[in-house]
């Protein structure tokens, strides 16, 4: 390592400057070089989003598709949805390629980590969401949409929260051409439609 | 230039824009936090994302009247890595709790810190004189070799040189007593 003069031009520094330029010197030399951002780094969450909705996947599920695998999960969800939404689960064994957070009224915030897709096309995501309220009723649910036009169009899967934090683990299919973002909507009893959004990216 | 309170602050209103602002500012800060408390690459990408992720929700706990950004941005990602070495059932790393005031032994603490004040301001230089810092600084290189390697003038290399002391200087400002 050169020392500070032969580094710095000191000519025409008054003795503060000098001493403080000096200063920065020596912290430099402290903390080392910065390290090289991997590729996967390099990006924000929110340049990974724009990227993400670019990549063309299998085929647009219908709507009456959605609809069945809603019906299918909002079932698992009544009976257990506590084996789905885990507040204390580890995320170890789920490589995670990006993050996109999601707000939402109140005090709910939450971000969706996404997996690289699978070999027969499937994208594995989680989400991790807090502050949003346990429905009271029995076979109430959230539910996690892709959207286009900020509309839902695309079923994710079901869930319901208990505690502070609850994580869910989907994998989904779906060709993300078109689509601009994430919403969660809540799901009162005996509904089939996307509910109101109360979160979204 | 916005602070990093402030961003933190908007971050917490859903401000996106607030966010990526601070992944520029301080990806590589805990990048190389990670990466020394962890010792593998891997792992501290991912405490990068665990970080990030944590800021994202926890945002709204941030108080500005306890503080500047920067130390509470550092105790997030302190608390993400620490986390992340206990998920692996390993030995939580020793990082220290905060900037200078942390038990444990002392240089290793203020070790982290500086470089964490340090090279989130690098990532406020332009390119070219950051540039020059990181030849001059840590690729072994002279003056007049950083000058022929990168085809300027030696005079061109020391003003740039001087310049980002300079810039560093005023980024760093009173908290590293500058």
């Amino acid at each position: 390592m050169s020392d500070f003069r032969d580094i710095v031009d000191t000519e025409g520094l008054d003795p503060e400057e000098e001493a403080r330029l000096r200063r920065v010197h020596e912290l430099l030399v402290r903390a080392g070089p910065p390290p090289d951002l991997p590729p996967s780094l390099e990006r924000t969450p929110e340049a990974a989003e724009a990227e993400i909705v670019q990549f063309p996947l299998l085929p647009k599920r219908r709507w009456a598709a959605a609809a069945l695998i809603a019906a299918a999960l909002a079932l698992i969800a009544f009976g257990g949805g506590y084996l789905l939404g885990d507040s204390h689960g580890g995320t170890s064994s789920f490589a995670v390629e990006r993050i996109v957070p999601m707000h939402g009224s109140g005090d709910s915030q939450g971000f969706i980590k996404i997996s690289s897709r699978d070999s027969v096309g499937n994208w594995p995501m989680e989400l991790e969401v807090s502050g949003l309220p346990k429905q009271a009723q029995r076979q109430a649910y959230y539910e996690l949409w892709l959207t286009r036009g900020h509309k839902p169009v695309e079923l994710c899967g079901a869930f319901r929260v208990h505690g502070d934090s609850t994580k869910v683990r989907f994998s989904v299919p779906y060709d993300l051409r078109g689509i601009d973002g994430w919403v969660v909507t809540a799901q009162p009893e005996g509904t089939r439609e996307p509910g109101p959004v109360v979160m979204t990216t | 230039m916005t602070s990093d309170g402030e961003l933190i602050q908007r971050a917490a209103t859903g401000d996106r824009s607030a966010f990526e602002d601070l992944y520029r500012r301080y990806a590589r800060p805990v990048f190389g936090l990670a990466l020394r408390r962890l010792g593998d690459r891997g792992r501290a990408e991912d405490a990068v994302q665990e970080t990030f992720a944590s800021i994202w929700r926890s945002a709204s706990s941030y108080r500005p009247d306890r503080g500047p950004g920067a130390p509470w941005l550092y105790a997030v990602a302190r608390n993400a890595i620490v986390d992340r070495a206990r998920a692996r059932t390993e030995i939580p790393a020793d990082i220290p709790d905060e900037a200078g005031t942390e038990p444990g032994p002392p240089e290793q603490a203020e070790q982290g810190w500086v470089a964490w004040r340090v090279h989130r301001a690098l990532e406020e230089l332009p390119e070219r004189e950051r540039e020059v810092i990181a030849l001059a600084y840590w690729s072994g290189l002279s003056q007049s070799e950083v000058a022929e390697f990168l085809g300027i003038p030696l005079g061109t290399v020391k003003t740039r040189t001087r310049a980002a002391l300079q810039r560093l200087a005023e980024l760093l400002g009173d908290e590293e007593g500058i």
